[in-house]
């Protein structure tokens, strides 16, 4: 059923407000669905994340640097990652890329200093896209498993499940505080040059409404604690047998020997390549 | 737990250490979620930008417990503003981690006196002073090991220290101000004595005094060096054998023309796809149900 | 009343135990001593502040391992002293459910949460052990969903099979009542009845809705002012020491109380046990009403008159307005489906209906937070679409349920002056101290709202309300998880509101509220408004509450049962048609 366009002007605290936000955080966190590359065993993808992560610093040959971004490119497009974290690394890239080469060509450098930025960039992406393919896609639950078979602390993994417990709790109450502020409070009659006043007093509540966050957490996290005592967690941290018993389930299947061999063969060709044709 | 300075600060059991933990991560972890949504203003180069709302962790380090309170604010961030939203970043979190748990852990001990305002003042400045400092300084590392022949090239070290120096400069005295020194000089006051039977424990006792010498620790010091060259070591790990693929030299020469171009194309390619994505979605729904 | 707790060791046993918490003036128990038999189902009642939580964390241990505070006397569970066992090991043995459950689960699934327990005790077959909790309650349906997802009767159930996954013997429950509604809270007893029955657990609760204790538990602790137990009876016998109960705060069943007063009135002393349940009080007293009902017709109106509001223009107006929420998936959920409403001066709108039917969005409405995807809001002549909630709350209050979230300010004074002062007001002061005084918060004052009772709490938010000044006042749940008195102390307030505010709107599923507060009815479901009525007839639609999920006061059910019409509303009334009965008859029904 379609609606008619609703006549008022859209404020800035629609466009901002922390329901809005609220629901793209939860369409991320909550969202996640079968990918590619989340049906391979997540050590195994740390591992190959690790060595697209840093080989790059490595490589100066812009052939294979391009042939990585190829593949990450595509890998990243099946994980289907929200457009928001795209948006986020491109205008951070482009911005910075543009911004070097201003500055750079202000103090008199010029065409060789952007070719050497390229190479760069070049390499940034292909670490931020790898990072995107292989996380945004994984069950950060699973993820926190794989970190904690690595030997990461338990209350890290416990911190994930708490915080995927409790995120949209504390948005929640986070937006009925800023509610609160703005039912009792006094928005600026004037709206200054560009909504600077109105800008200065969202600005404004947004940091006093966790003044009442943090006290209404405090009240919370208490008998938060205390369950987790009862429910044995504290004595679990220390007993290793706890994290045999949980990490049972990860398991390194045949297919993440062919994915890691096929992806050996692709790096080891795209090598080949690249001492041929250089760009 | 630390040994020496710390045994005068009054005691906390497991479980309180616990709380601090848990409090700070979620409360760190959300606000962090909340501005990296919150879009920036750049004008020329002075950005306006919400960096972070340092000033969470830093009542906590203050009002608690620096050590618990900087791990649960760094588990936070990457909770909360990483892999929940699916931006986990890999190893580049690890650098995140180090810089910002140190910096809220050294401003966390630096406070004796929570109703002292100088105390607090220093303590702000310093926790983002540390934090931005560390990160300026991997970033510029960053430029010059990604980049060949990093000093050779006309211009750029240049730049890259201006632009650095002018962010660090300019995190300093927008977000040290507005996001650190402000919210912890009004907020500590007020949550002392008050939050701390929320939780089920006794206010920290203020006169345990203590000079500074005695928090700055030989412990402290090497702690911070060690924790820094780690941080160093994750991020240059490069550095100690730049030419283990041996043949990269050949291609120096055949750099292209307009390589800038195509990486700033891809990029430029996925951002407007991006937004077109972005917006060719928006456009299909309705509007103006929510303030 | 049957005794089934035939085994002779007693599960729990406390000898003569006092605790003081740390750092606290007074004791918070006092020379306790206290036998639990196995299989035994028992509600622990008393006022606030009378020790029944600190009690209860005796039980496994809590007290004294996690709070370190002077413990006297010894706590034997299962044999096994609480002062030389952690509290991990005293787990096994005995669960708990907090009042606060929410706070209780930690992980972001149902299956989670249930294994998270016998996971951490590194038991090998956790996921099985998971999955047998949840069959124990019959909702392996919901073990895939997302805890944050669950309605509150749902997460309840949660952290009750959370606490059952470890096979504990006793199962200590704290207060279901109070976070629940009435429909919900039935469903967590009947659960609480199949574990014990079936599965020979025993049960504690700590309950002060006496309607719960007669019908589900066998035995009662009464706690009394500084943490001791006044005594330990049967039910039948405890909730029958009515002026005893009363005196303590704790409200006796309504039948119980009606059979009380009638009974002293004959002041016949037989030494009969008082009816405390529906059937029995219907069995008591259907012979008297069937002879009754044809020599007196009804008559005259017992229920007071409804105001229902004429002419004038409305005050707020609803016109086909449709409004949702956008889902996670990003597609529009619509909440409330093409909703007409005029709420006009005098109105004391009593809104309910179960959990979604749209009753916070229709509040939202109005107090401009939300607004309408289609249709029209207009409050007082502005359309809310074209003013902010700003420019809103100088004409509606809006109090939100939870009044946590209504705390920003250092105490509760600067809370209540927070509208005026932003405002720029002069010369509040002594508007403030008459709203502090007529809402007894001046002792208060001073303190966080956060650390204030809940019957307090309420009391702050009211306040805060009434100092805007108001023309329309919003209440969402605000009797929820409060104990009688307090909350009847609450209905008196309502009554303070009266002089300013032109009209009430109250969310709720408090149904004694709504007989005897409300003046206009509105039941909800699904989005859409079922029934538009005054307080008598909605009772008179048990088919429309059942749709809605409501379950009316039990004296109102009394009164369905005896064939009584129109239903009494509250006990007074129905004590006063049954003294207009022949005395005689009375006599011949109680024998």
């Amino acid at each position: 059923m379609e609606l008619a366009e609703p006549t008022h002007k859209t404020t800035i605290w629609e466009k901002l407000s922390v329901e809005r936000i609220k629901i793209e955080l939860l369409r991320t966190a909550y969202g996640q669905s079968m990918t590619f590359l989340s049906r391979f065993d997540p050590r195994m993808l740390i591992g190959w994340y690790s060595f697209f992560a840093i080989a790059p610093w490595f490589i100066h040959n812009k052939t294979v640097l391009i042939g990585m971004l190829l593949a990450i490119a595509i890998l990243t497009y099946t994980s289907k990652p929200s457009v928001l974290v795209l948006i986020v690394l491109a205008f951070g890239l482009v911005t910075d890329t543009a911004y070097m080469l201003i500055v750079a060509l202000a103090f008199g450098g010029g065409f060789s200093a952007a070719l050497a930025l390229s190479t760069l960039t070049l390499k940034l992406l292909v670490i931020a896209l790898a990072s995107i393919a292989v996380f945004s896609s994984m069950d950060p639950e699973k993820l926190s498993d794989a970190l904690l078979s690595l030997g990461m602390p338990a209350q890290f993994s416990f911190g994930v499940a708490y915080g995927y417990r409790m995120l949209p709790i504390l948005i929640e109450e986070y937006n009925n505080l800023l509610y609160s502020y703005r039912l009792r409070g006094r928005a600026p009659l004037r709206k200054g040059f560009l909504g600077w006043r109105a800008l200065v007093y969202m600005g404004k509540i947004s940091v006093l409404a966790f003044y009442p966050l943090i006290l209404n957490t405090a009240k919370r996290t208490r008998t938060t604690v205390e369950a987790l005592e009862v429910k044995g967690f504290t004595y679990a941290v220390k007993d290793p047998r706890v994290k045999r018993i949980k990490l049972a389930y990860l398991k390194v299947l045949p297919r993440d020997y062919a994915f890691i061999i096929v992806s050996a063969i692709y790096v080891a060709f795209l090598f080949w390549l690249g001492s041929q044709f250089t760009l | 737990m630390n040994a020496g300075s710390m045994t005068k600060r009054w005691e906390l059991t497991p479980q309180q250490k616990l709380m601090i933990f848990i409090l700070s991560m979620s409360l760190y972890g959300i606000s962090n979620m909340i501005t990296e949504l919150i879009p920036e203003v750049k004008v020329g180069p002075i950005e306006l930008k919400v960096e972070y709302f340092i000033f969470i962790p830093l009542l906590f380090a203050i009002l608690f417990n620096p050590l618990y309170a900087a791990l649960g604010a760094c588990f936070g961030e990457v909770i909360f503003g990483e892999l929940l939203l699916g931006q986990f970043g890999g190893l580049g979190e690890l650098e995140k981690f180090i810089e910002f748990g140190l910096a809220i852990f050294i401003a966390g001990m630096l406070v004796k006196n929570p109703t002292n305002r100088r105390q607090l003042a220093i303590a702000a400045y310093v926790a983002i002073g540390i934090d931005q400092l560390l990160g300026t300084i991997v970033d510029i590392g960053k430029v010059y090991f990604g980049v060949e022949d990093f000093e050779a090239v006309p211009g750029l070290p240049e730049s890259v220290l201006a632009i650095e120096g002018f962010a660090f400069l300019n995190a300093m005295i927008v977000s040290g101000t507005l996001f650190a020194l402000l919210p912890t000089l009004y907020l500590v006051p007020r949550l002392y004595g008050k939050v701390e039977p929320l939780l089920g424990m006794k206010p920290r006792d203020g006169r345990a005094s203590a000079s500074i010498g005695d928090f700055v620790t030989p412990r402290l010091i090497i702690l911070s060096i060690l924790f820094f060259a780690i941080a160093g070591a994750a991020e240059f790990l490069a550095e100690s054998d730049i030419n283990f693929i041996d043949w990269e030299s050949e291609f120096i020469a055949g750099l292209g023309d307009g390589a800038i171009w195509i990486s700033m194309g891809v990029a430029a390619v996925i951002f407007i796809a991006a937004l077109i994505w972005g917006i060719s979605r928006k456009s299909g729904k309705r509007k103006g149900e929510t303030v | 009343m049957t005794f089934q707790s035939t085994e002779e060791q007693p599960i729990i046993k406390l000898d003569n135990v006092t605790f003081r918490y740390p750092g606290a003036e007074a004791n918070s128990l006092e020379g306790v001593s206290l036998s639990i038999c196995r299989g035994d189902f028992i509600a622990i009642a008393g006022s606030n502040g009378s020790g029944k939580s600190t009690l209860c964390k005796c039980f496994n241990g809590l007290i004294p391992t996690y709070y370190s505070g002077d413990m006297e006397g010894t706590v034997l569970v299962d044999g096994l002293s609480t002062a030389d066992h952690s509290v991990a090991e005293l787990s096994k043995r005995v669960a708990y459910v907090f009042q606060d459950f929410e706070n209780q689960l930690v992980r972001p699934t149902v299956y989670d949460e249930v294994c998270f327990a016998p996971l951490n005790f590194g038991y090998e077959d956790y996921k099985e052990r998971g999955m047998n909790a949840l069959r124990m309650l019959e909702i392996e349906h919901l073990r895939h969903e997302w805890i944050w997802q669950l309605s509150g009767g749902q997460k309840h159930m949660a952290a009750l099979a959370a606490a059952l996954a470890l096979d504990p013997d006793v199962i200590v429950v704290d207060e279901p009542v109070a976070q629940l509604d009435p429909a919900h809270a039935r469903v967590i007893y009947e659960k609480l009845k199949l574990l014990n029955e079936r599965y020979g657990k025993t049960i504690v609760v700590i309950e002060h809705h006496t309607e719960f204790i007669a019908d589900y538990c066998r035995n009662m602790v009464l706690m009394e002012k500084g943490g001791r137990v006044r005594w330990v009876k049967s039910v039948s016998e405890g909730l029958s020491a009515v002026s005893e109960l009363t005196e303590m705060n704790i409200q006796p069943p309504q039948v119980t109380q009606a059979f009380h007063a009638l009974r002293s009135e004959q002041a016949v002393e037989r030494g009969i046990a008082y009816p405390i349940t529906i059937e029995e009080a219907a069995a008591h007293w259907s012979p008297v009403v069937r002879r009754a009902s044809f020599l007196s017709d009804t008559g005259e109106s017992i229920v007071p008159p409804s105001s229902q509001a004429a002419g004038g223009e409305p005050l707020v107006c609803f016109e086909g307005v449709i409004s949702g929420y956008q889902g996670i998936d990003r597609k529009k959920k619509p909440i409330l489906q093409g909703i007409d409403l005029d709420i006009h001066e005098g109105d004391r709108i009593a809104l309910i209906g179960n959990n979604g039917a749209g009753k916070s969005t229709l509040l939202r409405l109005i107090s401009g937070l939300r607004r309408p995807w289609e249709g029209k809001v207009t409050v007082c002549g502005k359309d809310t679409r074209k003013s902010t909630p700003e420019e809103l709350s100088d004409l509606v209050a809006f109090l939100f349920q939870n009044p946590e979230e209504m705390f920003i300010a250092d105490n509760i004074r600067q809370d209540i002056e927070f509208f005026l002062k932003a405002r720029k007001q002069e010369g509040i002061e002594p508007f403030i101290e008459d709203v502090l005084r007529r809402f007894k918060l001046t002792e208060l004052q001073q303190r966080d709202g956060r650390l204030l009772s809940g019957g307090q709490q309420r009391r702050t938010t009211l306040a805060i309300g009434m100092a805007m000044r108001p023309t329309i006042m919003l209440l969402d749940e605000p009797t929820a998880s409060l104990d009688i008195a307090s909350r009847k102390e609450l209905t008196l307030l309502f009554d303070q509101l009266r002089e300013q505010v032109k009209a009430v709107v109250i969310a709720t599923h408090d149904m004694q509220l709504v007989a005897d507060w409300a003046n206009r009815v509105i039941v909800m479901n699904e989005g859409r408004i079922l029934l538009d009525t005054d307080s008598r007839t909605v009772f008179q639609h048990p088919e429309i509450l059942d749709r809605a999920a409501l379950i009316a006061p039990q004296i109102v059910q009394l009164c369905g049962r005896l064939g009584i019409e129109p239903a009494c509303l509250s006990v007074e009334q129905f004590i006063a048609y049954m003294q207009r009965m022949p005395r005689e008859e009375l006599v011949y029904g109680i024998s």
